[in-house]
C-alpha cells in the first residue's frame, strides 16, 4: 500500500507536470478560497488576542459594569442605530459610591463619554474622544504618563490629559503639557500625555490614543450636571474570589436601582465577550463567503479531474489491462486531486498571510499565527480536494477496460 | 477435457458465449466455445475479421466477462474471483500484447516497460531494473530513455512486448503482436515469444499471418463465434507440447510437480 502510494504520488506529479498551466489554475481556485478563509481567521484571531491580551494585563480582579444589554441578534448588527446604542445608562454617580464602599473594592472608575468636538483654534482633529472620570482609572486601566500628571482631586476642573495621538494632531506636538484646547466651546488646558497604547480595540471602547480625559466633575458640567455612565470599572482587593465579587456588586446595584436588573456585571474573559462576540459574527459570515470561493474551486477541480479523466481514458484501459484495479485507479485519480488541492491549500495559505499582513498595515491590530488555522485551512483543503476528487476517480474507475483501449483507434 | 482433475488446465471454456447488443442488433461474438488450454502450450488463434478472436483474449484475460458458459483459469471459475483479485492476476500471471502499441505518451520507455510491476506491488528501484533487462534482451538498451513518439513503429511494438514480458507472466495474450513489424522484426519477436514459450509459459496469439503459426505448437480457425479447427485434435501436435516440457521443469522449478501428472494425463 505505501509503496502504492508513492507511485500514485509519481504518476499524479508527472500528469500535473504535463499541463502545467491547467494544473496551476486549477490550484489557483482552491488558492483563492484557502487564502480568504486564512485572512479572516489570521485578522479575526488578531482580534480575539488583542482583547485576550488586555483582559490579561488588567489583572484577573477588574470587573466591568455596563448596562444591561441583550444578546446582539442579526436584526441589531443591520440595524444602523441598535436601540441600546444612545440609549440612556442606568448607571448612576451613587453607584460609584456603593462600589467604592464594598469591602472587596480596591478601585472604581467611571467612564463617561461625551460627544462633541475637541479642537484649537488652528486645528480640529477628526477622531477624539472625550472621556470624563475619576483619578482611580490610571489606577484601574493601568495608564501610563509619558508627560505631566494625570487629573486627581486636587487638579483644577479645566485640565485635561490628552492621548498622544490627540496630542500631535491638535498641537503638532506630543509635548504639548500646559496648552489650551476646546471641548465644546470651552478651554481646557493639557496637564498631562498620555503614553502611547497602540489599543484601539479594547474593552472601554475608547481609544486612549485619540481620548482627552477630563474629570468627572468637568463632565457633568457639559450634560447638565449629571453624571451619565457608560461603564465602570472596579477593581478588587488582591485575593478576592471574583465571582463573589461579581454577584456582589450585581445585589448592590440592583439596591440601587429599585430592584431593576439593569447591568450586567462581567469579570475575567466575559470583559472582552461582546466585543468579540461581533468579531466572531463579522469573520463568520465572511468565512461563509470565503467558503464560496472554495467550493467554486472544488468545482474546478473536479471539472479539471474530468477532462483528465477522459483524455486518460487510454491510459485507464491499458493500466487496468496490465494489472490496476478499479481501486488503484481510483486512488491515483484522488491523489491527484488531493496534490491539486494540497499544493493549491498550501499556497492560499501562505497568500493568506500574506493578504493579513497587508490589510494590518490599514488596521489597528495584527494577523495571528495558530495551528488550529493550519489546521483548519489544511483539513479544509483536503476535504475540498476528496469531496470533488471522487467523482471522477470513481468514474476513471468504472471505465470499462476493452472500450477505453478502443478508443482513439 | 483432456485435463485429469487433479492438475487443472490454465485455461478451460466451456460453452462460452459472448453476446453484444440486444434485439434485433443481438450478436453472438462468441457463440460456444469450448477450449482447454494446457500449460507451456503456444496456440495462434486466425480467422477472418469479426470471427472473435480478440473478444475471445479479452475474456482470457479477464478485460470482459461472457455472457454464458463457465471459464476457469487454473481450475478457478473466474466468476467467483474478486475484481481486485482478478487485477492482481492480470498484473501478475497475464501479459498482454495489443494490436496497438497503446503506450503510455508520458512515460519514457523505460517507465512503459516497467509499469505492469508497480501493480504487483515491486519497488520502483527494481522495477527500472528489471525493465531494463528486458529491455536489453529486445536491443532497446539505448532507447531506454527515449519518449513514445520519438520510437518507431517497430521499436514501439517492441517496447509493447518488453512490457507484456517484464513481469514474467505465464500467460501471454498476443492479439496481432507483429501487425505492425517488418518481417525482419516480426521473426526477432516471434524467436522471442518461442523463447518465452520454451521456459514455460502460455502464449495465445492472434494473427492474420498464417506463417507465424509455425511458432505455434497449436493452431486454432476460428469462424462465426465458433472454434472451427483445432489443430490439437489430431495427434501431430502431441510430441512438440510433450518436448517442452522438461525445459520448463528447468525453468520453473515449483511447478515441476503438476507437469508430469499432466503429461500422464494427456497420453
Amino acid at each position: 500500500m505505501q509503496l502504492l502510494l508513492s507511485d500514485h504520488y509519481r504518476t499524479a506529479r508527472q500528469s500535473l507536470e504535463r499541463s502545467r498551466l491547467r494544473t496551476f489554475l486549477t490550484m489557483l481556485g482552491v488558492a483563492i478560497g484557502i487564502a480568504s478563509i486564512t485572512t479572516i481567521l489570521a485578522l479575526s484571531g488578531g482580534v480575539s488576542k488583542v482583547i485576550g491580551k488586555q483582559v490579561a494585563e488588567l489583572g484577573s480582579q477588574v470587573a466591568v459594569v455596563r448596562p444591561h444589554a441583550a444578546l446582539p441578534t442579526l436584526a441589531d448588527l443591520s440595524n444602523p442605530s441598535p436601540s441600546n446604542a444612545y440609549s440612556t445608562s442606568p448607571l448612576q454617580e451613587r453607584d460609584i459610591t456603593t462600589l467604592s464602599e464594598l469591602p472587596a473594592t480596591e478601585a472604581v472608575a467611571p467612564l463617561m463619554t461625551l460627544s462633541g468636538s475637541v479642537r484649537t483654534h488652528e486645528s480640529t482633529p477628526n477622531k477624539s474622544t472625550i472621556v470624563a472620570t475619576t483619578p482611580s482609572l490610571v489606577k484601574v486601566n493601568n495608564l501610563k504618563i509619558s508627560d505631566g500628571q494625570f487629573i486627581d482631586s486636587v487638579t483644577k476642573q479645566n485640565t485635561a490629559v490628552v492621548g498622544t495621538q490627540l496630542s500631535i494632531d491638535l498641537f503638532g506636538t506630543d509635548q504639548s503639557i500646559g496648552s489650551n484646547f476646546l471641548i465644546r466651546g470651552q478651554s481646557f488646558t493639557v496637564i498631562g500625555v498620555l503614553k502611547r497604547q497602540n489599543q484601539p480595540i479594547n474593552y472601554n471602547n475608547i481609544d486612549f490614543d485619540q481620548a482627552a480625559i477630563i474629570s468627572l466633575e468637568s463632565g457633568k458640567l457639559f450634560n447638565g450636571g449629571v453624571a451619565q455612565i457608560q461603564q465602570i470599572n472596579v477593581t478588587a482587593k488582591p485575593g478576592t474570589a471574583m465571582s463573589t465579587f461579581s454577584q456582589k456588586i450585581q445585589s448592590s446595584l440592583t439596591k440601587n436601582h429599585d430592584d431593576q436588573k439593569d447591568i450586567d456585571v462581567f469579570t475575567g474573559k466575559e470583559i472582552a465577550k461582546p466585543t468579540s462576540n461581533l468579531f466572531q459574527f463579522i469573520s463568520a459570515v465572511m468565512a461563509v463567503v470565503a467558503s464560496i470561493s472554495l467550493v467554486v474551486g472544488g468545482v474546478g477541480i473536479m471539472n479539471i479531474m474530468l477532462v483528465g479523466v477522459s483524455e486518460r481514458t487510454r491510459e485507464i484501459g491499458l493500466r487496468k489491462a496490465v494489472g490496476a484495479s478499479n481501486m488503484t485507479i481510483a486512488s491515483q485519480f484522488l491523489i491527484e486531486a488531493l496534490i491539486i488541492s494540497g499544493i493549491g491549500g498550501l499556497l492560499g495559505f501562505l497568500g493568506g498571510y500574506f493578504i493579513a499582513f497587508v490589510i494590518s498595515l490599514m488596521i489597528p491590530y495584527d494577523p495571528t499565527f495558530s495551528w488550529s488555522i493550519v489546521a483548519w485551512t489544511a483539513s479544509l483543503s483536503i476535504g475540498v480536494g476528496a469531496l470533488f476528487g471522487l467523482y471522477p476517480a470513481i468514474r476513471a474507475a468504472r471505465k470499462n477496460p476493452i472500450e477505453s483501449l478502443r478508443r482513439y483507434h | 477435457m483432456a485435463a485429469a482433475p487433479a492438475t487443472p488446465p490454465v485455461i478451460e471454456l466451456r460453452d462460452l458465449k459472448k453476446r453484444f447488443g440486444v434485439g434485433d442488433a443481438e450478436h453472438y461474438a462468441l457463440d460456444g466455445v469450448d477450449l482447454t488450454v494446457e500449460k507451456g502450450e503456444f496456440i495462434a488463434i486466425m480467422g477472418p475479421s469479426g470471427c472473435g478472436k480478440t473478444t475471445l483474449l479479452n475474456i482470457i484475460g479477464m478485460l470482459d466477462q461472457s455472457t454464458d458458459g463457465e471459464f476457469l483459469l487454473d481450475g478457478k471459475n473466474v466468476e467467483d474471483i474478486r475484481g481486485g483479485k482478478q487485477a492482481s492476476i492480470r498484473a501478475k500471471q497475464i501479459g498482454f500484447i495489443f494490436q496497438s502499441f497503446n503506450l503510455i505518451e508520458r512515460l519514457n520507455v523505460l517507465e512503459n516497460v516497467a509499469l505492469p510491476l508497480t501493480y504487483s506491488g515491486i519497488h520502483h528501484t527494481k522495477r527500472i531494473q528489471r525493465a531494463s533487462d528486458v529491455l536489453k534482451s529486445f536491443h532497446l538498451q539505448n532507447r531506454e530513455y527515449y519518449m513514445p513518439w520519438q520510437l518507431s513503429g517497430g521499436q514501439t511494438q517492441r517496447v509493447a512486448i518488453a512490457r507484456a514480458l517484464v513481469s514474467d507472466p505465464s500467460i501471454i495474450l498476443a492479439d496481432e503482436p507483429t501487425g505492425n513489424l517488418d518481417s525482419k522484426s516480426s521473426h526477432i519477436i516471434m524467436e522471442e515469444l518461442s523463447e518465452i514459450h520454451k521456459k514455460g509459459n502460455t502464449i495465445l496469439m492472434v494473427t492474420h499471418n498464417p506463417n507465424l503459426t509455425t511458432y505455434a505448437t497449436r493452431v486454432i480457425t476460428m469462424l462465426d463465434g465458433r472454434i472451427d479447427t483445432d489443430t490439437a485434435e489430431p495427434t501431430k501436435q502431441e510430441p512438440k507440447t510433450v518436448k517442452k516440457r522438461p525445459l520448463s521443469k528447468s525453468a520453473k522449478p515449483p511447478k515441476t510437480k503438476k507437469k508430469p501428472a499432466k503429461r500422464k494425463a494427456k497420453k
